[in-house]
C-alpha cells in the first residue's frame, strides 16, 4: 500500500515538471499534497497529515494559481 | 553551448546523488530512549494528552516561536511586494474579481453559483477551525492546523457576498495579528517572573485543568497564523482597497 | 521497505533536477516543493518503524510511533509554504520588470539597463 502511493506520488510529480501547461502542473501539486496526507494517516501521524492536507490544498494553491494568473499560463519555450 | 550546458546539469545531479542517496538508503536501526521517556512523563510534565502538542508547545517551545517569527516576516515581504505591484498596474482584469457585481465587466470568473456555496460554507468551516484549535491537547490538532483552516474559511467569507461582516476587513485583521504576537511575546516571558524558567508554566497549579498553559498557547497561535495567512490571501484576490 | 527508500530518493533528485536544470522561474519553484515533500516523508517513514499506534496517550495503548520526527516535520511543512509565497511574489515582480520568465532572457535584459 506504502509502495503504490508512493509510485503514483513519484509519476505525478514527472507529470508536473514536464507539462506544458502550468495549470496542470499546480493541480498536479495539490494531489501530491493530498496522496501524502494519507499517507502519512496510514503511517500513524495524523497531526503532520491535517497540517498538510490544510496547507498544500489550501494555501499553496491559491498562491500559485495567484502567480500563474498574473504572469504566463503556457510555457512559452522547452525546458 | 547546448551540450556544455547538459554536462554541467548532470554532473551536478550525479554530485548530489553521491552525497545524500547513501544517506537515503542506509539501514540503521531506529533508537527508542526518547519513545520510551515521553511515554512515561509527557502527561505528568505538561498536561497534554497528545504527545506531539507536549513536544512543540512545552519541552521545544522555542522552535514554535522562530517558526512563528519566520512566518511573520514571510508574510510582510509577500505583502510588501503585492500593494507596490497592486499600484503600478491596477487595470481591469486583474481587479475585477474582487469588484462589487454591479460593477464588473463580465461575470465569467466569479459566479453566482460560487457566491452562494462560498457564503453558506463560510461559517461551517470558521467553526471547524475553532474546534481543532480549542481540543489540541487531547485529540490530533492545535494552533497551527486550527490556524489555517480559519484562514480557508475568510478566504470563503470573502468569496460570497451574501453579508460584508468585518472579518474580511483587512485593517480588522492585521491589527488582531499584531495583538496576538504581543500576547505571545508576553506569555513567553513571563514564565521568567514566576520561577519556571523561559516559556515555563507560570500558573502550574492554579485551577483544576492541568494544560492551561498549553490551550493559551494554542488559541493564542491559531489566531495569528489564521489571521496573517488570511490577509495575504485577500491581497491576492484583490480585496484590500480598505487598508 | 528498501524499494520506498528508493522511491523517495528518485523524487528528491528529480526535485534538485527541476532546480538546477529548467528555465523557468516557476518551474524552479515546483521542484523547491517537491524537495519539501520528499523529505518530509522520509522522516514519517523511517519513525513510524518501532511502533504500530498514534501517540495519543489515551488507555491501552502500548507501543507508540516515535513522535519527535511528527513534531519537526511540522515545522518544515509550514517554513516550506512561507518560502514559496515569497518567492512566487519574487517572480512575478520580475516578470514585471522584464517581460518573461526565462532564466537566461532576464538575466540577459537585465544586464543591458545597467
Amino acid at each position: 500500500m506504502n509502495m503504490l502511493l508512493l509510485s503514483l506520488i513519484l509519476a505525478l510529480g514527472i507529470y508536473a515538471l514536464l507539462s506544458r501547461d502550468l495549470l496542470h502542473s499546480v493541480i498536479a501539486l495539490s494531489a501530491i499534497s493530498m496522496l501524502s496526507a494519507l499517507l502519512f494517516t496510514i503511517l500513524r501521524a495524523p497531526d503532520v497529515a491535517i497540517t498538510e492536507a490544510a496547507v498544500g490544498a489550501g494555501v499553496s494553491t491559491v498562491i500559485f494559481v495567484w502567480a500563474i494568473r498574473h504572469t504566463q499560463r503556457r510555457d512559452k519555450e522547452e525546458s | 553551448m547546448k551540450k556544455l550546458e547538459l554536462i554541467k546539469i548532470v554532473i551536478t545531479v550525479l554530485l548530489c546523488a553521491l552525497l545524500v542517496v547513501p544517506i537515503i538508503l542506509s539501514n540503521h536501526s531506529w533508537p527508542t530512549q526518547a519513545r520510551d521517556y515521553l511515554f512515561d512523563n509527557a502527561r505528568s510534565d505538561t498536561g497534554a494528552t497528545n504527545t506531539v502538542s507536549a513536544i512543540y508547545l512545552g519541552y521545544r517551545a522555542m522552535d514554535t516561536l522562530g517558526e512563528t517569527l519566520v512566518l511573520l516576516v514571510s508574510v510582510t515581504g509577500t505583502m510588501a511586494i503585492l500593494v507596490k505591484l497592486g499600484k503600478e498596474h491596477s487595470d481591469e482584469e486583474a481587479t475585477s474579481f474582487s469588484l462589487a457585481p454591479e460593477k464588473r465587466p463580465t461575470n465569467r470568473l466569479r459566479t453566482h453559483l460560487l457566491e452562494t456555496v462560498a457564503s453558506k460554507l463560510g461559517p461551517i468551516v470558521l467553526l471547524f477551525g475553532f474546534y481543532v484549535m480549542l481540543y489540541g491537547h487531547i485529540s490530533p490538532g492545535g494552533g497551527f492546523q486550527g490556524g489555517v483552516i480559519v484562514a480557508s474559511a475568510i478566504v470563503f467569507l470573502a468569496l460570497g457576498t451574501e453579508v460584508k461582516s468585518k472579518l474580511t476587513n483587512t485593517l480588522v485583521l492585521s491589527r488582531i495579528e499584531a495583538l496576538s504576537f504581543l500576547v505571545l511575546i508576553l506569555a513567553s516571558i513571563s514564565g521568567v517572573f514566576f520561577e519556571s524558567g523561559f516559556f515555563g508554566n507560570p500558573i502550574k497549579s492554579a485551577s483544576s485543568l492541568s494544560a492551561n498553559f498549553i490551550i493559551l498557547l494554542n488559541i493564542i497561535i491559531g489566531l495569528k497564523v489564521g489571521t496573517s495567512i488570511a490577509v495575504m490571501c485577500i491581497a491576492m484576490m484583490g480585496g484590500s482597497h480598505d487598508h | 521497505m528498501i524499494i520506498e527508500r528508493i522511491l523517495i530518493a528518485l523524487l528528491f533528485l528529480s526535485g534538485f533536477t527541476a532546480i538546477v536544470g529548467m528555465r523557468n522561474i516557476i518551474r524552479k519553484v515546483f521542484g523547491l516543493n517537491l524537495l519539501n515533500a520528499a523529505v518530509v516523508l522520509l522522516f514519517i517513514l523511517e519513525g513510524s518503524r518501532i511502533g504500530n499506534q498514534a501517540p495519543i496517550l489515551d488507555e491501552g495503548i502500548t507501543t507508540m510511533v516515535d513522535p519527535i520526527p511528527q513534531a519537526l516535520m511540522l515545522t518544515a511543512i509550514v517554513i516550506g509554504v512561507c518560502v514559496t509565497a515569497l518567492s512566487l511574489a519574487l517572480a512575478v515582480r520580475l516578470y514585471r520588470a522584464t517581460g518573461s520568465l526565462d532564466i537566461q532572457v532576464i538575466t540577459e535584459r537585465l544586464q543591458r539597463e545597467h
